[in-house]
């Protein structure tokens, strides 16, 4: 069965950000070996189907304030929590879309879920990682992960 | 013209408003649905002359509106703007009666080419 790769994953993150987050290409996503670590904001997506499995970005706080200051045309101290909810919620419905377009037909994808972890770790343990992509947006962390079940594996 | 965007997401409904400025078509009427159900219910009440909407949406999913409509002999044009744009999802979305269907992300040229010929 295909799965989506770290390069699928660098190409939607691109067009991501060319689209909403860097529509003027001069604050791109830079891949490094360094991603968010705690405390941090998760959005997730689930696959069910054909194939099962998670779309997961993590973020530090700031990179998603950042996310909806940028999203929504507002300072990042105007944004509020929700505001900062909708805008990552969304940004993993729409790349969690474009992975999922690399899977079988059919799959079902999930409303989004977000949360904030304040400590301690980010645990899926009925899922295996499958890719994983992180770096820095205007030097803050953040990582895309591809999850699938390791029933369906 | 008046223009429904439906789409759970307040980022994204602002996001296709935007896009819809910068796109050239400034100057619409322009309604907003939170959800599929409300999406139904605003096009039966206001009779909007475009549908732009979200596929994956809670209470009713954007496809089920589209085919509601359809089944209560409701014509408005009607496309779909959504994160998800396999072959599978473009036959069922052409199936039900959809004129189009716009992946995110899009840019103003996506919504240039495809909106063009119907906002003119």
């Amino acid at each position: 069965m295909t799965s989506p790769t770290i390069d699928d994953l660098q190409a939607i993150t691109e067009q991501v950000w060319l689209s909403y987050l860097d529509p003027e290409g001069v604050t791109p996503f830079l891949p490094s070996e360094q991603g968010p670590g705690m405390p941090c904001v998760i959005a997730t997506v689930s696959v069910t189907g054909a194939w099962d499995g998670h779309v997961v970005m993590s973020f530090s706080q700031k990179a998603s304030r950042l996310s909806a200051s940028a999203l929504l045309g507002m300072e990042e101290e105007e944004v509020s929590v929700d505001d900062v909810a909708d805008a990552v919620g969304e940004l993993v419905n729409v790349i969690g879309g474009n992975v999922k377009s690399l899977l079988p037909d059919g799959s079902l994808l999930s409303l989004p879920h977000v949360a904030t972890i304040d400590e301690g770790v980010n645990k899926w343990p009925a899922a295996v990682e499958v890719c994983r992509l992180q770096g820095s947006w205007q030097n803050e962390p953040i990582a895309i992960t591809v999850l699938t079940s390791k029933s369906s594996g | 013209m008046k223009i429904l965007i439906a789409d759970d997401s307040r980022v994204m409904r602002q996001i296709v408003t935007r896009t819809l400025r910068q796109a050239g078509f400034s100057g619409h009427e322009l309604i907003e649905a939170a959800d599929g159900r409300e999406a139904h219910d605003l096009v039966i009440a206001q009779k909007p002359d475009l549908v732009l909407s979200d596929w994956n949406m809670p209470e009713m999913t954007g496809i089920e509106v589209l085919r509601a409509l359809r089944a209560g002999g409701v014509d408005v044009p009607f496309g779909f703007v959504t994160s998800e744009g396999t072959d599978e999802m473009r036959k069922m979305a052409e199936e039900a009666g959809a004129l189009f269907l716009i992946t995110k992300p899009f840019t103003a040229d996506n919504f240039t080419d495809v909106l063009g010929p119907i906002l003119g």
